[in-house]
């Protein structure tokens, strides 16, 4: 079978997968609504009907594609880094703290150096629990989870004891970002902001990185085979920092833009899960850079299809949620790919004996 | 503030509530255990605790009885874990991204099935709820400290510590435990010894999601009466620290989860203590930190000869 057809099965395969959860979905629908069409319509169709729940649609997408990156990196270096989320915390935390407190200047110097610091503030994040599995054989998965935790807490101090703006009252928020550091929208009356260019621009250059450097070869041949990697001179751990370094820079520039493109300021527990999602955009994209850009659209076309469903039916938006976890699911059961590729291998093998 | 926490655990105010903390991370845990144990690490805890969670809930308050509460949520929990497994095993999903799925499917359910059958997106609070009961032993209450120690806690406190001997036994003195530290170890091995490994993986989820399940039950109907969303905030993950704080071992577990639960305790007692000048984040910090520092420490002592070369 030519590498060809195989990515066509692999398509098709995530084709299905979509289509046998929104059937799932779209059958719970009606089992639980008295107005199941509203309900579709509100969750299928409306989302594409105005200009400005379209517009939410890029909005939503744009953390997801970075967080989304920073999990492709990370999964395809074979590291399970469940840590985008504290990342991204502490990446917006850096990044906000220049944005807001570097007098006015010129955007064309204040966002860089915005990125900049988001993207130090991610990347030494994640290189914490890189050298503990490095060097300490530490478990990732638990110690990347805690550190979460311990980073949405931290965040939550700093808002509450240290930077609070004095005009915030309950919820604790940064100040504003100055004018300099805002993202506006790509252009006039409509609601995307300019961090969804910026993401188009990430997910090219992961996509770069991984195929097209040494750098990238390393990561993706350790992923595969660490033993093979090692043989061939690559150095596993020096690989594994790397990779969740770059992850973490990734996540935290996505929160970073969420504070100057969306909000305007940092707010306490402002992602609610985005790095979380971003295993899911990824595990969608089946790891590929260029892959999550649609598979983010997606989900966040599913999320605000879900929010207008819950305020124009009698169906609550956790449907959508349901139809996020079957999705992951059903995309990730190789078991179904296998399957159809060796029904197309025996079907061509039997060609060949019929030509012959 | 230092004397109030040393009044406090010399009243056993905080031993008291250490045993209230303690049985949704030490059962969340043994579940951990059981599926490490046998080469098929479940961190969808955290999920099969929350769909326990809401159907003991709803289940007993429907039935006025917890004890059919408790056995719709640990059935509930228990088909989703064989859901779990029936994707890992047979469609060869890894088990990182079930795990990870079920903990969407968890939040979502449980909030789906409350907004259906409730009408509410937060919380809910049955009318006439009911709960595990609390253990008194006759005669043994009415002495000063060892009352106190003993008795008037609630039987899930009883239940998590007789599950840690169950455990042990089960893995230790059984053919069926070796079988499954066996297909942990080495599943290659494992079979071509004629242990049916996926048997033993399957069912060692399903142990998970009992496990689980019996945490979760205990969350809305003993610590609480309620359903709340996302009320599990996290316990699953730490039953997974804990399970390798405890050194993949049940009495390990058990020591594990009370040094948790103490931690949880202490802020708690930190918390509401007058006068107390540190934020509350740092304290809710601990447990977090306490578990990676744990991490790095049973690392080193189990690879001591291999690091750093």
């Amino acid at each position: 079978m030519n590498q060809r057809s195989a990515v066509y099965l692999d398509l098709l395969g995530i084709l299905l997968a979509i289509v046998a959860a929104l059937v799932i979905g779209i059958f719970v629908i009606f089992l639980v609504s008295d107005e199941p069409v509203a309900a579709l319509q509100a969750l299928l169709i409306e989302p594409f009907t105005t200009l400005f729940s379209f517009g939410s649609i890029l909005n939503r997408m744009i953390p997801l594609v970075f967080t989304g990156l920073a999990i492709v990196v990370v999964f395809q270096s074979g590291v399970f880094s469940m840590g985008a989320e504290g990342q991204l915390y502490i990446g917006a935390l850096t990044g906000a703290l220049v944005a807001v407190y570097l007098p006015e200047m010129s955007p064309w110097i204040h966002i860089p150096l915005v990125v900049l610091a988001s993207l130090i503030g991610g990347a030494l994040y994640g290189f914490l629990p890189g050298v503990l599995k490095a060097y300490f054989k530490a478990d990732e998965i638990v110690s990347t989870l805690m550190f979460n935790f311990i980073a949405t807490l931290f965040v939550s101090y700093l808002l509450n004891y240290v930077f609070k703006a004095p005009d915030s009252g309950g919820f604790a928020r940064l100040p504003f970002v100055q004018e300099s550091a805002k993202l506006g929208p790509i252009f006039d009356g409509f609601p995307t902001h300019a961090g969804f260019l910026l993401a188009l621009l990430a997910a090219l250059a992961v996509y770069l990185l991984l195929y097209k450097t040494k750098t990238g070869y390393e990561l993706r041949t350790v992923g595969k085979n660490p033993l093979f990697a090692e043989y061939g001179g690559i150095k596993p751990k020096k690989v594994l920092i790397l990779s969740i370094a770059i992850s973490g820079a990734l996540a935290g520039l996505g929160g970073t833009v969420e504070v100057i493109g969306l909000h305007g300021t940092l707010k306490d527990n402002f992602s609610a899960g985005l790095g979380f999602d971003g295993i899911i955009v990824s595990l969608l994209a089946r790891n590929h850079p260029i892959a999550v850009l649609l598979s983010a659209f997606f989900y966040a076309y599913l999320q605000v299809g879900g929010q207008i469903m819950q305020a124009n039916s009698d169906v609550p938006r956790d449907l959508a949620i349901i139809i996020q976890a079957l999705l992951v699911i059903f995309v990730s059961s190789q078991a179904i790919f296998a399957y159809l590729k060796q029904r197309k291998l025996m079907s061509s093998r039997g060609g060949e004996r019929v030509a012959k | 503030m230092l004397s109030s926490l040393w009044e406090q655990t010399i009243n056993l105010t905080l031993f008291v509530i250490l045993l209230r903390m303690m049985p949704p991370i030490l059962l969340g845990a043994l579940g951990g255990l059981m599926t490490d144990r046998a080469g098929v690490i479940n961190i969808g805890i955290e999920g099969l605790m929350l769909v326990s969670a809401f159907t003991s809930v709803a289940a007993g308050s429907a039935t006025g009885s917890w004890i059919i509460g408790m056995a719709a949520g640990v059935l509930a929990a228990m088909i989703v874990s064989y859901a779990m497994a029936f994707f890992s095993l047979k469609m060869n999903v890894d088990i990182i991204v079930t795990g990870f799925a079920v903990n969407i499917f968890g939040a979502g359910i449980t909030v789906l099935m409350m907004s259906i059958l409730y009408d509410s997106h937060g919380s809910y609070v049955p009318e006439n709820p009911v709960s595990i009961p609390n253990v008194v032993i006759p005669f043994l209450d009415q002495i000063p400290f060892i009352g106190k120690l003993l008795s008037g806690h609630n039987l899930m406190v009883w239940v998590s510590i007789l599950a840690v001997v169950f455990c042990y036994y089960l893995l230790y003195h059984t053919p069926y435990g070796t079988h499954l530290r066996a297909t942990g170890e080495e599943p290659g091995a494992a079979r071509s010894l004629g242990i049916p490994v996926v048997r033993i993986q399957y069912s060692a989820l399903v142990w998970s999601g009992f496990f689980a399940g019996l945490a979760g039950s205990y969350l809305s109907m003993g610590m609480t009466s309620m359903f709340v969303r996302d009320m599990t905030a996290g316990t699953g993950f730490l039953a997974l620290a804990v399970v390798i704080f405890g050194n993949r071992n049940p009495f390990g577990i058990l020591a594990g989860s009370a040094v948790f639960a103490l931690a949880t305790a202490m802020t708690m007692i930190i918390e509401t203590t007058p006068g107390n000048v540190i934020p509350s984040q740092f304290i809710k910090m601990v447990p977090y930190i306490v578990t990676i520092v744990a991490l790095v420490v049973y690392a080193i002592r189990k690879h001591r000869k291999t690091l750093f070369t």
